[in-house]
């Protein structure tokens, strides 16, 4: 559902993306992890149609990103999620409905179905500026998934969310993608990605990693530790060196392998 | 629902409607919410927004009423001089326009979060190009009908025009403003995708090349032969305005169509409505599909530029400014630093002071051009208390739009300053001292080069001096007191702070304390004065004694005025500053 060949993405002089080539299908769920500036959300960006590469071909649905058919297929969350203020929730659920053409009958079910599953009732007929950030992010999930999208894109999906919300949140990525829609996140929780993801995908400046299954990256890597110690032993090191507690006691860093991911190697 | 297939079961444009309907719906939804708000929660504010528009629309109306009478004095030349009058309103409005609709389309295609929310969903480019351009001309074109209205209904009641007149006025305003408009926002795709990131730049070189064509055309203007108000004088000047009158520009359609119709010549009225709307359709067709074409493709090379930019820190100034002022502590030197660099990073700040002071200052150097300096001690007294108040009433629109807000700019980052290790009335010293400092640098020398072009005594440029400080200080101590007591902490996007409740109450608090100020301190010595100029009134007028006497009451007056209108608005906004919780 959603395949980049040979992207590069140029900021002026910077890469932001270089030569990615990645491809998530309909039922997956792609966690894709990276240090801060590594280009995931870049990568995201020009997923949604947001940005245009510089080089390389990013379809969603077959269809390129940028086309409306490839919009129509798509939700998006960001990570810093938009709402109307002086909208409310249920409003806002409305004119997302409206925007995607959905038959009134259909979208008074699917608003009532979710505003049940994300427990909006307390609060959706409220302006969404009274809303607390968990609120509106409660909202902006709901809004994204009101039009039954066959591909959905999440940039940090648990910022701003308690507990119990972020369980509704995991479980609902789980519930979707074994639905066939094609998941794709981006996270800095590697714990979520452990724990939800099918393939998890490691960038850093630019460039894919590596990808895989947890399994497949611990084989390559021959390491049986957490993904926190794969992750670091690819993005440059162990633990960072300003917070290493003795550097006798620590490993050596280890050299980031590389290992560059090859299109279609996704199970 | 139905999804599109690659096949090509679905088709883009068909989408087109519904997304009409669905921003349609939207907007009406948000206009709705927005009065109900407004209505419960806000009122005074409401009010008070109503009542000062009312009291500025009543003020022009009778500026331009009177005016449009003493034109009639020239009973040769009254049609021509309206014409002409009507042609630079609306040429100066057109270019207003062109920015004004150019920058909010601008921000609201390429640098809200909106846009890019709106740029996932099906919506097509130029359906939301279409969404924010009207909402940029709604706000960029409210200041043209409060402008505008009162002009025309003053000129409608002088000429005696039918009541149609003041219907098809509003037709002709939507028209062009929908002209202007189309073309500003055409401006602003192209400029996204030309120069991405470097809008301000853009921005800044306009209008500074407009300065410089502004400038030049002033000198010409100056330079008309003959007594100033004389017949000779005012035909060379309507020669050198001939090019307003050039049939190609639609300020020329709307004035010769409004005229037309006030005078109840129909068929030229509305021939000149006819070329007006059918070039602002085609404007309009003009913008939208540069939309259609370029708008994504903008977007996405703005938001490429936005990260990628390193700026110079000048740390050689910043140690020179610590020196220079090695006397305040340093903590709040380092506040001041913060402001001073944010200032001179944001040209939408510096620019408009530029101009708008680079304008006066032209203006002053012609004093002499103009012979203001050889007249009556009277008038050139006059002069300058209203170069003065002027160049106060210029700076308090400096304080309320860029020093207001800038505590409310602080938004999210305001525990920053909350915690920071200083006493919290200290970060307001701070902002006080910066925009005190920025005010007198830039007041002083303009009233100086006033005086000095006046050639006024000594004794009246350190007076002039002297109460320009205490408008500057005041003012300053105005804007950051109120700026803490009503903080806006969830707006972004200073013009809209500043043009809330919060701003307008600052700014007719500074207006007030000009007022009081500029009063007290010219009315002795325009009394005095009046003296030189007409004998027979000579039993009201000031004899230099009690001139003297009657100086220093109004001197101690105004330092009262002064001290008070500084202190008392930064002690409100100080213990409305500590008691902020973060």
């Amino acid at each position: 559902m959603i395949e980049l060949r040979g992207v590069t993405k140029l900021f002026g002089a910077k890469r932001a993306v270089d030569d990615l080539d990645l491809r998530v299908r309909a039922g997956e769920l792609f966690a894709f992890l990276g240090p801060n500036g590594a280009g995931k959300t870049t990568t995201i960006k020009m997923v949604c149609g947001l940005l245009t590469p510089s080089s390389g071909l990013v379809r969603v649905g077959g269809f390129p990103a940028s086309s409306t058919e490839a919009r129509q297929l798509l939700a998006y969350v960001p990570d810093q999620p938009y709402l109307y203020e002086k909208l409310t929730g249920r409003e806002f659920l409305r004119f997302v409905v409206e925007m995607y053409g959905l038959e009134p009958r259909t979208a008074a079910m699917r608003t009532a179905e979710l505003i049940e599953t994300f427990e909006l009732g307390d609060f959706i007929d409220e302006l969404c500026e009274s809303y607390s950030q968990g609120m509106k992010q409660r909202v902006v999930f709901a809004a994204a998934l009101v039009h039954e999208p066959k591909v959905l894109v999440v940039d940090e999906p648990l910022v701003g969310l308690d507990p119990r919300s972020a369980r509704i949140v995991k479980d609902l990525f789980v519930a979707q993608a074994r639905s066939g829609v094609a998941v794709l996140m981006s996270t800095h929780l590697l714990s979520i990605a452990e724990e939800l993801a099918d393939t998890i995908g490691i960038v850093d400046h630019g460039r894919m990693l590596m990808h895989g299954t947890l399994a497949d990256l611990r084989e390559r890597l021959q390491s049986h530790g957490p993904l926190e110690d794969l992750f670091l032993k690819l993005t440059g090191g162990l633990r960072p060196s300003a917070v290493r507690p003795d550097p006798a006691s620590s490993a050596a860093p280890v050299a980031a392998p590389a290992v560059s991911a090859e299109a279609d190697q996704t199970p | 629902m139905t999804h599109p297939s690659p096949n090509g079961s679905a088709n883009g444009r068909g989408r087109s409607p519904q997304a009409a309907l669905a921003f349609r719906r939207l907007r009406w939804r948000l206009s709705r919410n927005i009065v109900r708000s407004t209505l419960s929660g806000s009122r005074l504010r409401f009010g008070m927004i109503v009542f000062c528009s009312a009291v500025f629309w009543a003020g022009l109306f009778g500026l331009f009423f009177n005016g449009f009478r003493f034109i009639g004095i020239y009973v040769d030349l009254v049609n021509t001089i309206v014409e002409y009058i009507f042609s630079m309103f609306f040429l100066s409005l057109l270019v207003m326009l062109f920015f004004s609709t150019g920058i909010l389309t601008y921000t609201g295609l390429f640098q809200s979060r909106e846009a890019a929310f709106l740029l996932t969903t099906p919506a097509s480019a130029d359906r939301v190009f279409a969404y924010k351009f009207f909402e940029a001309v709604g706000f960029s074109s409210w200041g043209f009908l409060l402008l505008g209205s009162p002009m025309m209904v003053a000129f409608g009641i002088t000429v005696d025009a039918p009541a149609a007149f003041y219907a098809v006025f509003l037709v002709y305003l939507m028209a062009f403003v929908l002209l202007t408009g189309s073309l500003g926002a055409v401006a602003a795709i192209l400029v996204a995708n030309i120069f991405p990131g470097r809008q301000k730049a853009v921005l800044g070189a306009a209008l500074v090349a407009l300065m410089g064509v502004g400038a030049w055309f002033a000198v010409r203007l100056l330079r008309s032969p003959g007594e100033v108000m004389s017949s000779d004088w005012l035909g060379g000047l309507l020669l050198k305005l001939e090019w307003s009158q050039n049939p190609l520009w639609p300020s020329r359609w709307t004035s010769a169509g409004l005229i037309a119709a006030a005078k109840d010549d129909w068929p030229t009225a509305w021939f000149y409505l006819r070329v007006l709307t059918a070039n602002a359709g085609v404007a309009y067709l003009l913008a939208a599909v540069v939309a259609r074409d370029l708008y994504r493709s903008g977007y996405s090379r703005v938001q490429g530029e936005r990260s990628s930019r390193r700026r110079a820190a000048w740390y050689g100034l910043d140690a020179a400014f610590h020196r220079a002022f090695f006397f305040i502590p340093r903590p709040i030197r380092l506040l001041i630093l913060k402001d001073l660099r944010t200032f001179r990073r944001d040209p939408a700040q510096w620019s408009q002071f530029l101009i708008f002071f680079g304008l006066l200052a032209f203006y002053f150097m012609n004093i002499r051009r103009l012979s203001y300096d050889v007249q009556s001690p009277y008038w050139r007294n006059l002069v300058s208390f209203l170069n003065l108040g002027v160049t106060a009433l210029i700076l308090s629109t400096f304080t309320s739009r860029f020093i207001f807000p800038m505590l409310s700019l602080e938004g999210r980052n305001f525990w920053v300053l909350g915690l920071l290790p200083l006493r919290r009335e200290a970060i307001l010293w701070g902002k006080f001292m910066f925009a005190s400092g920025i005010s007198l640098v830039a007041t002083e020398f303009l009233v100086i080069l006033s005086d000095l072009m006046l050639r006024m005594s000594p004794a009246m440029i350190a007076l002039h001096v002297g109460m320009v400080a205490v408008l500057c200080f005041g003012l300053s101590g105005i804007s950051v007191g109120l700026g803490a007591r009503l903080p806006n902490l969830k707006e972004s996007d200073p013009s809209k702070i500043a043009a809330g409740f919060g701003g307008t109450l600052n700014l007719l608090v500074s207006l007030v304390f000009i007022f009081s100020i500029v009063t007290s301190l010219a009315l002795p010595c325009h009394l005095y004065f009046a003296g030189f100029e007409a004998s027979q009134i000579s039993s009201i007028v000031l004899s230099p004694e009690r001139f003297r006497f009657w100086l220093t009451v109004a001197i101690l007056v105004s330092l009262v005025i002064g001290v008070v209108g500084t202190i008392v608005p930064l002690r409100i906004g100080i213990k409305a500053f500590q008691k902020m919780e973060f």
